[in-house]
């Protein structure tokens, strides 16, 4: 392959790779509050925050980019606070639908705000985001949450996921450590918000739907929700396999539509019922059943 | 302003009927079924492909693909919940087994029927339309409101006064006590799928007829709105969850009539909100919700 | 020498036949509608029409030496799906021209794409004033924007019935039918007709009895309605149920003969502003209606814009000397005069949006009727 010809295959996968760059951010922002317990379905709510944010700071003011991704990344941080303490009393599914409605007044809070067109959106916006940029933010985000998991933190967010109750009696003060999961998940969706809204141009509310929340937590638990990067490797995975199934699909006459969310569907299906820790753990298994059948061949 | 009650009540016994079954479900097995919107979705084609294609009238159609939502229900229970049944956190595993479900159900629905709006051909049910003041009431109307009552009242029937709905009262206290009793705890909580699918397939096909419209995606703003409504009615409870939807109903066409039509939705999550921070059991749940 | 007459006559035979055939060149175009989604109603009559534009244009010899190969891609009404196959195409199979895609808002993140990469787009179905073209100096528009077409479709409805005050109900989530309300408002409040009321809806909404008795009371000398074809169906059903007996005016999402399907008798007498006069007897048009339904599909205008487009591709690739390239289709669309298309003469203006007259439609007896 000759440079022009690697030129090209660069234009035309770029916006792939760059998606996958940035369903890895959302992942990771659906991880924060799944890694001690607690299923939240706001993110979409808080990347459209983070959207919005950064793009009116772009279209009316002068910031430089790092400014606006600040801004983007700290938007939503700050509304997750006052969110979330009345919020993270709820318990399991009461949590979750609470969260898919905080996601969805965000929504219809946005198609009805005239300052930046309702339904129409904001345009035009320059684009000034790079995929570097992209895996920059990523490998920051996974820096910290290595650093979380290692850590005392760690071990009590495990031990709040585990049993909360338990966690409280030795004195892990589980609120606090919630609503800091919720503020970095938060933090996290906005700046990928922030970092979606200078790569495709514009934003706009449908973007930031109960389906797409959907989604992140999609990648996030096929991928693995019991390590730090479990959620990544599920994005890029579900973000590949429907480019992938284009091509196939497309010469067995299905429509490429109904198959991308069938295969999502499917996979996400197939991985809670028969592989709950996600595809990281998948190297595991296969080692355990190697080694069970390498066994069992001695002591025949 | 009559006509507004109308169409709130119209509304609400729709609402009613889809957020039976999920808090049925609810109630007997601490699960919520977010699977359930794709039962409704699939129960309206079922009934628009036996009214097209095999020319079956609405009379007969109707309780045929009410009785498939049932049999359907029970293949979601078996296929989603059932393999889960053991695991500590059933809770959420549960309901994120049954969005990847609903997710395949769409996606079929979608590569069958393609994606867009189909309709009841006219005639299938009458149109007329009676006027009771300054209100139009279309016949149609009133029959969906009375199916949504008549279903209603055959629920706490069975509930209350039945061998079965005994059983899964027992299930919904405790699956463990209701084992040593020697019920076949299985066969409950398929009977309970069976029938709460069955009332949100009921649901879905009063929703393409009143409305005019079945799409792969029409269950997916109801289930949102249905998950407000239990909130609102309490989770588990049967009469909340229909006091709820009409008065959701009611209160979302008082939203457009009085304050703008935009604010529509906000109303449902709103009113989800509030009632999840000030009262979670809602107007007539069970009490003891919080975490421990 | 004696050359057997008949081996003579063979090798002649054989010679007249191995000539080779006429070299022939191949310009790809790509052309990406929403085949699946929200949008897949309007992108499998543009897929239709674009097809059928394709093999008439390859038979009719319009363009000697070279076949246009139209590349048919789906970009699923999903703005990401947009921009990938826009890039494959531009980048992959290195398309000379990219038609489409359906709706605005995919063209809004996927056009820049072009744009950047000097490829020159046909926009055949976004109809966001204000927007598209404005992206750069490769995006070229074809379909008429709203703001071209409701002005003049309310002037000439508004001369015909006579209406002084007016309701409008529109579907505020989404950013067509949003673009078409805005139009609507500033012409009713040009022509001097008072709005009497405002309501709105969601795009997944079904229910539409509320507001159509809040409108309904105020008693309005017409209903206008911007929605998509689905809502469509629905409001005009639900508006007749409820009694409401004056007209009704809709935007473009009401131009399809899947509207006047899922309203029934609800249809009868709905206005619609259009781009495509259907019922006009140009040759090219009736043409391209008989050429459509001999295929099996009965067209909306959503088939004539894309028929169009690809017959404006090649104009283009002729004014430029049959030249094929990126920068050729470009200053070829520049050249393209009083092209006769089913649309109508069709020129480009400076703007390089599309123009060509625009008319009004009444549905009666079940189908599309011209407003005289």
């Amino acid at each position: 392959m000759n440079a022009e010809s690697l030129r090209d295959l660069w234009l035309t996968y770029q916006s792939t790779v760059a998606f996958i760059g940035l369903n890895g951010l959302l992942a990771l922002s659906v991880y924060t509050t799944l890694s001690c317990g607690q299923l939240s379905l706001a993110q979409a709510g808080f990347m459209a925050l983070g959207s919005y944010a950064s793009a009116v700071l772009t279209l009316h003011t002068q910031a430089p980019f790092p400014a606006v991704l600040l801004a983007g990344t700290l938007v939503p941080a700050l509304v997750a606070v006052p969110l979330g303490l009345p919020v993270l009393r709820l318990k399991g599914v009461f949590l979750a639908i609470a969260t898919i409605g905080f996601g969805e007044v965000v929504r219809i809070f946005f198609v009805n705000l005239d300052f930046t067109n309702g339904a129409l959106g904001l345009v035009a916006i320059p684009q000034r985001t790079h995929v570097l940029t992209i895996y920059g933010a990523l490998a920051v985000a996974l820096f910290v949450l290595w650093r979380i998991q290692g850590s005392r933190a760690g071990y009590a967010l495990e031990a709040i996921r585990e049993d909360e109750p338990a966690a409280r009696t030795m004195g892990i003060h589980a609120t606090a450590y919630k609503l800091s999961m919720l503020v970095l998940g938060a933090a996290l969706a906005g700046l990928a918000g922030a970092l979606d809204a200078h790569f495709n141009f514009m934003v706009e509310p449908s973007s930031y739907s109960f389906g797409r929340v959907v989604e992140m937590l999609v990648f996030a638990v096929v991928g693995g929700t019991t390590v730090f990067y479990g959620p990544v490797v599920g994005a890029a995975f579900l973000t590949l396999l429907p480019e992938v199934l284009r091509e196939v699909g497309g010469r067995i006459g299905l429509q490429p539509g109904p198959l991308r969310l069938f295969v999502n569907g499917l996979v996400l299906l197939l991985v809670i019922l028969f592989l709950p820790s996600g595809l990281v753990s998948l190297p595991r298994r296969i080692r355990r059943w190697l080694e069970a059948r390498r066994a069992a061949a001695h002591a025949a | 302003m009559g006509q507004q009650i109308v169409n709130g009540l119209f509304l609400g016994s729709i609402y009613a009927l889809f957020a039976l079954g999920y808090t049925l479900v609810f109630g007997v097995l601490d699960i919520l079924n977010l699977a359930h919107q794709a039962v409704f979705m699939l129960c309206a084609y079922v009934a628009l492909a036996l009214v097209l294609h095999l020319h079956l009238p609405m009379l007969l159609a109707f309780p045929v693909s009410v009785a498939a939502g049932g049999v359907l229900g029970v293949l979601v229970e078996r296929v989603a919940f059932r393999p889960l049944r053991g695991r500590s956190d059933s809770n959420i595993s549960g309901l994120i087994s049954s969005i990847a479900l609903a997710t395949v159900l769409e996606a079929l629905a979608l590569q069958l029927f393609g994606p867009d709006v189909e309709r009841f051909p006219f005639g299938v049910v009458p149109d007329r339309s009676l006027r009771l003041g300054d209100a139009v009431v279309s016949e149609l109307q009133v029959v969906i409101i009375a199916i949504a009552l008549a279903m209603l009242a055959a629920l706490t029937y069975l509930l209350r006064r039945t061998v079965l709905g005994r059983r899964i009262r027992a299930v919904a206290e405790s699956p463990a006590a209701a084992r040593i009793l020697g019920i076949n705890v299985d066969r409950v909580i398929a009977s309970s799928f069976f029938v709460s699918s069955a009332l949100g397939g009921a649901a879905g096909i009063l929703f393409g007829l009143a409305f005019n419209s079945v799409s792969p995606d029409m269950g997916r703003t109801v289930e949102l709105k249905g998950l407000a409504v239990i909130i609102l009615g309490g989770m588990g409870s049967m009469p909340g969850a229909a006091v709820a939807g009409f008065a959701l109903g009611l209160l979302e066409v008082f939203t457009v009539a009085k304050i703008g039509s935009s604010y529509r939705d906000a109303i449902a999550f709103g009113v989800l909100f509030l009632v999840l921070v000030v009262r979670p059991r809602g107007l007539l749940g069970p009490a003891a919700l919080r975490e421990a | 020498m004696r050359l057997p007459l008949h081996s003579l006559a063979v090798a002649a035979i054989a010679l007249l036949a191995a000539r080779p055939a006429a070299a022939t060149e191949t310009i790809k175009i790509g052309a990406v509608f929403s085949l699946t989604g929200n949008a897949a109603a309007y992108g499998a009559q543009q897929r239709a029409g674009v097809q059928l534009a394709a093999d008439e244009i390859n038979k009719s010899g319009k363009l000697p030496g070279i076949t246009l190969e139209v590349v048919l891609e789906d970009d699923g009404t999903s703005p990401q799906q947009g921009i990938s196959v826009f890039d494959r195409l531009i980048n992959m199979t290195k398309v000379s021209a990219l038609i489409g895609p359906t709706l605005s808002t995919l063209a809004e993140a996927a056009d820049p794409r072009a744009q950047a990469q000097r490829t020159p787009v046909v926009a055949v179905s976004n109809t966001k004033p204000n927007a598209i073209t404005t992206i750069g100096d490769y995006i070229w528009r074809v379909s008429l924007t709203e703001a071209q077409v409701i002005p003049s479709a309310i002037e000439i409805a508004r001369r015909k019935l006579g209406f002084k005050t007016a309701a409008l109900l529109y579907g505020n989530d989404d950013a067509f039918t949003k673009a078409g309300f805005d139009v609507m408002k500033s012409s009713l409040e040009k022509s001097g007709v008072q709005i009497l009321g405002i309501q709105t809806f969601a795009t997944k909404d079904r229910d539409f009895n509320a507001q159509l008795t809040a409108l309904k009371n105020l008693k309005p000398d017409v209903l206008l309605v911007s929605a998509l074809v689905e809502q469509a169906g629905s409001i005009a059903l639900q508006a007749r149920q409820l009694g409401y007996t004056g007209p009704i005016m809709g935007g473009n999402g009401f131009n399809s003969t899947k509207f006047i399907q899922l309203a029934g008798p609800a249809a009868e007498g709905v206005l619609v502003g259009t781009a495509w006069n259907r019922a006009s007897t140009d040759p090219v048009n009736v043409a391209f209606i008989a050429a459509m339904k001999a295929r099996g599909t009965d067209p909306d205008q959503f088939a004539a814009q894309a028929y169009t487009g690809l017959l404006v591709v090649a104009d283009a690739i002729q004014q430029a000397g049959m030249k094929g390239g990126r920068d050729d289709i470009k200053a070829g669309f520049a050249k393209v005069k009083d092209l006769p298309t089913p649309l109508g003469k069709f020129s480009f203006l400076p703007s390089r949006d599309g123009n060509h007259p625009a008319a009004v439609q009444i549905v009666k007896g079940g189908k599309f009727e011209i407003l005289q």
